[in-house]
Order: C-alpha cells, then structure tokens, then sequence
C-alpha cells in the first residue's frame, strides 16, 4: 500500500508539468557601474533594422545597455517571453498588441518599430496578384481567395482596408493563411487569387511577373505605424529610467536608420540570410523616431469594424 | 457490478485527484498564461459546446479519421509489401528514414506546394505522418512470420490473396495493431499541425487563432478537449482491437495459465 | 507467434543492403532533379537536387552551420537522454506496482496525444527561447513514446519465469533486474530508437518556432530571408540527421541483443532486420 501511494506519488509529479513556480527574472537594476543586460525578442526581418544598426554603432552600449538581439518566429512566442521575463523588450506589430490588451496583458508600448513609406505604389509590402491576372483592383476582390500570413491580424486588417477603399466588399473575400515563401507559388498556381507578401518577397514575386493592385499600408492609414517594440507593465514600474534609456537609444537608432538606408541594407544582410544584391533592390519601411498615434487609432477602429476588437482599446494606456 | 465500478473507479481515479490539485494549485493564479483550472472550465463551456463542436470539431474529426484510415491502410500494403521483399526495404530504407525524420512544420510548406490549400492537402499531412508506425510495425510483422506455417502454406499451395489473407495479414495483426496505435496519438498531433497552415476551421486551426490572440484560457480549454478526444479514440480503438485480435489475446490467455 | 520454430539463414540472402540503400537514394536524387526542371513544381519552390546540392556545399563552408548543427546536437542529446531515464523509472514503476498501470492509463491516453505546439507560450513564459524552452518541447513527446514502449516491454514478461520468480521469493529489485529488465530491454532499445527521431523532429521544430539557437532556428531565418535553397540544404541535413541516427541506433541494438536468449529470436530478428 505504501508502495503503492509512494508510486502514484511519483507518477503525479512527473506528469505536472512544470508545476514549480516562474523562473522570473527580478528585472531589477544592474549594480552601479554595469551596464544593464537586455534582451530583445525580435524576428528577422527587414523591419527591425534599426535595433540592429544601433547596436553595431554603439547606440545602447554608451547608455549602458548591454544589448542582446534574439530572433524568434513571432508575436506568439515574443509576447510570452516579455511576460515571463525573459526578454526585457520585444517586437510586434500593432494588432497584436490591441488584441493583447483586450485581453488585459499587462504590456506597454516603449517606442516606435517601423512605418509604412506612405507612399502608394512604393512599399514595403502591397496586395499583389499574378501578371496575367485579370484582376486589376482590389474591388474584384469579392469572393476570391487573398492569401496572408497570419489570419486576424494585421496583414487581414489592412487587406480588407484596401479592399473596402476601392469599393469592395471585404465579408465575401476568403482569407487563407499561408507563410510568406509558399504566397508566390500559390499565386502562381491559381491557388488563391491575390496575396499580401512583404519584403523580401514582394520584390520575388514581382520578380516572376507580379504585380500589385493596392498598397495596403497606404489603404489603411497615412504613414501607418506598422510595429513597435513594447515591454511589460513590469519591468515599466521596476526600472523606469532603463526602458526611458531604451526608449532613447531606440529613437537614436530608428533616426539614423531612416536617414542613412545603404547602412540599414548592408545590416540587413548580416542578420538575415538576404544578399547584397537581393536587399539592393528591396523598398524599406520607413523608420520614424516616433509613433504615429493617429494612424493607430484609425487601424484600431477599422479593426473594430472588422470585429476583430470587440470594444474600444484603450490606446492612452498601451502607448507610452 | 463491484467488477465495472472498480473499473470505472480505476479510469477516473487518478485524473480526477490530478484535476483537483489543478484546481487548487491554480486557483489564485495571476500568471496571464496559467489561468486558474475554473477560467479554463468556463471557457470550456462557452468555446466547445455549440455550434463549435459542428463548425470546427467535426471537420477535424473527419479529416483526422480519413486521414487516419488512409494511413492505416496505405501502412499495411505498403509494409506488407517492404516485408517481403528485401530488396525493396533495402531500397526505400533510407529515402522512408530520411522522410520521417523531417518535421512536419518544415514538411508541410513543401507539401503546400504540391497539394494545395484544401482539405487534402491536411489528409495527407496526416497520413504522412501517421502512416510510419503502422508500415514499420507491419513490415516488421510480415518478416516474423511463423516459418512452419509459411511452409504448411507452400506445400499446401495456398497462395495469393488466401496466403495474403489467412496467413500474412492475420499472422501479422498483433504488430500491424500496435503501429496502428501509436498512429493514432501521431495522427491527432498532426491534424493540429496540419491546421496550422492554409485552414479556415478545425479544432486545431481554433488552438492557435486562441494562442494567436492571447485568449489563453481558451486555448488551454482546446487543448483539453484534445487530450479527451484522445482518451475517446483510445478507447474506440481498445474495442476494435479486442474484437479484431480476439484469436491474439486468447492465445496469449492460454499462454498466460500456469501450466 | 509460436516460438518454437528456429528461423534458419534465408537462402538467397541480400548479400549488400547498403547498395540497394544507395540506389534508392539515387533514385530519389534524381526524381528531385527532374521534378522541378520539367516544370512540375517550379524550380524557384522546389529547387532541383543540383541546386540544394550546391547550397548544402556552400553552407558546409559557413561557421555558423557548424554551431548550429553543434546546438542542435546538444538539445537533442540532452533531451532524448532526460525522456529515455524519465521513461524508463516511470515505466518500470507503473508496470511492476500493481494497480498503477490501470489507474495511469487513461491519464496517459489523455496527455499523449496533445502536440507540444500547444505548450510552445508555456515552454517560453517559463525559459525564453533559451534551450531550456525546446527540452521542455522534446522532453514531452519523447517521454510518452518512451512510456508506452517500456509499458509494452514489461507487460510482456513470461508468465511462467514470472511465477517462477514469485515462488523464489525473488525481492522487488531482483525482479526486476533478473526478470523485468532483460525482457524489457528489446523494448527499451527499440523505444530508444523511436524517441531519438521524435527528439530530432522536436528539437528542430522548438528551434523553428521558439528560436533556441540551431539548425531549426537557421531554416527559419532561411524561409524569412527567403532563401529557399539553403533552407532546402539545411533540411536535408535534417534528414540525415534522423537517418545516421536510426542507423546508429539499429546497431546498437543489433549489438546489445546478439546475447539474448533464443526465447525472444524472433523479435530480436525483427528488430535487427528492420
């Protein structure tokens, strides 16, 4: 019998996973003299250049920020790691963070990430279709298959922004989700209709005869603030003057990105697997060194009208 | 009587205690990703029973029972094939080891490119994965084929589809069922993995639209339901294993008795 | 299933395998390289054997492929080696108490089949996307496949050795190292061999999705970068990663059952066949 209590004892603990508390980082500040260990949570793509950038020219280390750059998949493995601690920062795109604070994750926006070009027809990333499509604006949309990268996000909300601006009707277009390298494949194939790809398959696909419809970005807003990075509510109220120094450092970054875009293509090359002669060619976002809150507000409401947000987000709490 | 409710009591036991200290550990949880065990009950509720259970349960379902049976029997011919001649299982043996070690989120994009978008495109997903253990099993079944009876069957010059019936399949189906089995768990994992990508409904696709859109408590309560229909299938299958393999088990009772 | 006729040496006997193997391979290379080039799939999706080829050569000659391949290898061993001893213990507990195996069983059915992708925000909450997130992914999968073979392996135990062992009053730990353990170790091996290639499955995908540092984490810069040979050449790499593995796992087992007793030829002839 004791055995037996003894056994089943053991079993339960084996199968509670992860039961022992949170493994979090105190975030508090480092001793005086060393500078603070920061982790960043980002994805490898064109758009977080400037963090990049400003680390190779010395933006954080002289403000005492040791800066560490971490690539991960996405918002769905960056959110979790702010929450838990394990990277002081991340990255994500707007949407996802009004879909997080409607559900009450206690996160904050610092700074600014990137920004669309603002300029229709040249940007970062557009509403394409194959060459020989006989679809020539997003009002022959209705009904047809649009391929994104993520359903019920951004890339949805901004699509069906373009969509309803060219007088379609976004409820009959079915999204379908697919990762960014199959989208050219798809089109071509007649898989799906039109697709929403950025850089760098935007210029891959137009490479093979594609070509773009809208300008989705533009469609939903003047000079859209794309992505910011953002923190927990946390580490805001334990450290505020590292995240004011991030914030700072960030803004440096994101200026001299914005204004010197050969040095943001040669970085691009170092931390992704993008030639020299690829990133040549590619349109950049643009890089503001601050948000554009007015762009943010019209996304939230579009998205609202969408149904993706139920309620009003509370845009004055999530941006800094 | 005493007989089933010991049964049931041994069944239910142990989840029911693990559920409680759940329930209690949990309770006071602020942690945003480890609700408390009754947030994950209610959105239980409120998620699953519905119009949900048709809209993206059954279609899972049915993808994953297609897919399922596809595998199970594309796994016996083929591994009954590979099990009798060498020469092929030597040829298909490291292309067959080379394709299962790849993952399916590596795996499915490039199955994308070939299949599509569409509901087939996930039934092979499923299959693809799945179909492994019940080949491997099934070949390894067909090698151990009893010699004696093998020969019996020569000299009696039972041959083709009797041979293929009476001898290969049945001496084989202790082991072709038990890669059937492990196909399952792989198969439930796989019509997960394979609404990941190109889907527009499913049990699966659901999980991660929740995890997509921090409603975790949601999420959790998907996952839940996996791990129920999980325990549902097991036990469909411990049925159609008793009845299938009647003759197995007796035999394996009559072994059992001293002696 | 009887187990009293001797399997002798099959005349006509495959006297080189690893050339069928080879052919096969070759087969298969060469299906890749027409595929595209008949313009079945396009070349830009699905590049041409000769293309991979080249990409597989040229990230061979990067340092980073080797750290990669290097942290991947890590995770992986630690894994499979903490699910393998995990397995085992709790295996070997469950089967011999008596009463356990029932009562565990339907929790086991329940966890069994739920994907470690659900657990990716929980394994990151609580590691980051340091290795620790992807053990805890590789660890949960490869301790069920590791559960249920150690499960099978001593349920399987000879009725008759077993009430032989009864009646000698053989103490727990005897029994198990002189009746449990060498019945179960076919299993064991073969449970080995099939947690390695969940392990290797896991750990790429860990890498993909969370970011821990390896050849998972490469693919996935490779497929945001869009560079679709390379990341081509690092799957195949993969493969061959499973496929060594298996190799290498078969003869181990193929070693550690040459001494077993006739009683489990067959399924040790199975095993080493196969």
């Amino acid at each position: 019998m004791r055995r037996q209590l003894a056994a089943l004892l053991i079993a339960t603990a084996m199968l509670a996973p992860a039961a022992c508390g949170t493994t979090n980082q105190p975030n508090t500040p480092a001793p005086p003299g060393q500078p603070d260990k920061v982790n960043v949570g980002v994805i490898a793509i064109l758009d977080v250049a400037p963090i990049y950038l400003g680390k190779s020219k010395g933006f954080f280390s002289k403000r005492n920020i040791d800066l560490t750059l971490t690539t991960a998949q996405g918002g769905a493995v960056i959110v979790p790691g702010v929450m838990g601690g394990q990277f002081q920062f991340g990255f994500s795109n707007v949407v996802s963070l009004l879909l997080a604070k409607e559900q009450n994750l206690p996160l904050k926006v610092v700074c600014n990430g990137n920004n669309s070009t603002g300029v229709d027809g040249t940007d970062f990333g557009s509403l394409m279709v194959k060459g020989d499509s006989p679809i020539k604006s997003a009002s022959e949309l209705n009904g047809k298959k649009v391929a994104i990268n993520t359903l019920r996000n951004i890339a949805e909300t901004v699509v069906r922004a373009s969509i309803r601006k060219a007088g379609g009707d976004p409820k009959t277009v079915q999204f379908v989700e697919m990762p960014f390298p199959n989208m050219g494949a798809a089109l071509q194939s007649g898989q799906v209709d039109a697709a929403f790809p950025v850089e760098p398959f935007q210029t891959a696909i137009r490479g093979q005869g594609g070509r773009s419809i809208a300008s989705s970005w533009v469609d939903a807003a003047a000079n859209l603030t794309v992505a910011t990075y953002f923190t927990s509510q946390q580490l805001v109220s334990s450290n505020p003057d590292l995240v004011n120094r991030f914030t700072e450092a960030m803004k440096e970054s994101l200026a001299y990105a914005d204004a010197h875009p050969d040095e943001a293509r040669q970085i691009i090359t170092t931390y992704t697997t993008i030639t020299a002669d690829v990133v040549a060619k590619l349109t950049l976002p643009k890089w503001p060194a601050d948000i554009n809150r007015a762009s943010i507000e019209a996304l939230a409401s579009q998205a609202m009208t969408d149904g993706l947000l139920k309620q009003q987000p509370d845009l004055a709490a999530l941006l800094p | 009587m005493t007989a089933v409710l010991r049964r049931t009591a041994l069944v239910l036991g142990l989840p029911v205690v693990l559920f409680v200290v759940w329930w209690f550990a949990s309770a006071g949880s602020t942690d945003f990703y480890r609700p408390p065990l009754r947030r994950i009950l209610a959105a239980f509720q409120e998620t699953w029973i519905g119009e949900r259970l048709v809209e993206d349960v059954a279609p899972s379902l049915v993808r994953l029972l297609v897919g399922y049976a596809l595998a199970v029997v594309a796994g016996i011919v083929l591994g009954v094939a590979i099990g009798s001649t060498r020469w092929l299982r030597a040829l298909l043996e490291p292309i067959l080891e080379f394709l299962r070690a790849t993952p399916p989120t590596v795996l499915v994009p490039v199955v994308m490119l070939l299949a599509g978008i569409g509901n087939e495109m996930k039934v092979i997903v499923i299959v693809s994965g799945a179909i492994w253990p019940v080949l491997l099993n099934t070949a390894e079944g067909v090698r151990s084929i009893d010699e004696v009876l093998s020969d019996t069957c020569r000299s009696y010059r039972i041959g083709g589809l009797a041979r293929l019936r009476h001898l290969v399949l049945r001496s084989a189906s202790p082991q072709i069922m038990t890669g059937a089995r492990q196909a399952l768990a792989i198969a439930i994992i796989l019509m997960v993995i394979s609404e990941m990508f190109a889907a527009s409904n499913g049990l699966g696709f659901t999980v991660v639209q929740f995890q997509r859109s921090f409603q975790i408590a949601e999420m959790w309560s998907g996952v839940l339901l996996l791990g129920l229909i999980g325990v549902a299938l097991s036990l469909a299958f411990r049925v159609v294993d008793r009845v299938v393999l009647r003759w197995y088990h007796g035999l394996r009772a009559v072994e059992r008795q001293p002696r | 299933m009887s187990q009293t006729a001797v399997r002798p040496n099959r005349a006509g006997a495959l006297p080189t395998p690893v050339l069928f193997g080879a052919v096969g391979v070759v087969i298969a290379a060469v299906t890749l390289e027409l595929v595209p080039r008949l313009g079945v799939v396009s070349a830009i999706y699905l590049p041409p054997t000769s293309t991979i080829a080249r990409a597989l050569v040229e990230q061979v000659q990067r340092p980073e492929f080797w750290l990669a391949l290097r942290d991947t290898l890590v995770t992986w061993g630690i894994g499979l080696a903490i699910a393998v001893v995990a397995g085992i213990v709790a295996g070997v507990v469950i089967g011999t108490v008596p009463g356990l195996r029932a009562a565990t069983a339907s929790t086991i059915e329940f966890l069994r089949p739920i994907p470690s992708v659900a657990l990716i925000p929980l394994a990151v909450l609580l590691y980051g996307s340091g290795i620790r997130a992807t053990l805890m992914l590789v660890i949960y999968a490869s301790f069920w496949q590791m559960l249920v073979q150690v499960l099978h392996g001593i349920v399987d135990v000879d009725p008759v050795a077993r009430d032989t062992a009864r009646s000698y009053r053989l103490s727990a730990a005897a029994q198990i190292r002189y009746l449990i353990w060498p019945t179960a170790l076919p299993y064991v091996v073969t449970g080995i061999r099939l947690a390695a290639s969940v392990a290797l499955i896991l750990t790429i995908t860990g890498e993909l999705i969370i970011g821990t540092p390896g050849l998972g984490r490469q693919i996935a810069v490779s497929m945001e970068s869009n560079s679709v040979p390379p990341m081509y050449a690092l799957v195949v790499v993969t493969g061959l990663l499973g496929l060594v593995a298996n190799q290498l796992f078969r003869a181990i087992e193929r070693q550690v059952l040459a001494w077993h007793p006739s009683q489990r030829r067959e399924l040790s002839e199975a095993v080493s066949g196969l």
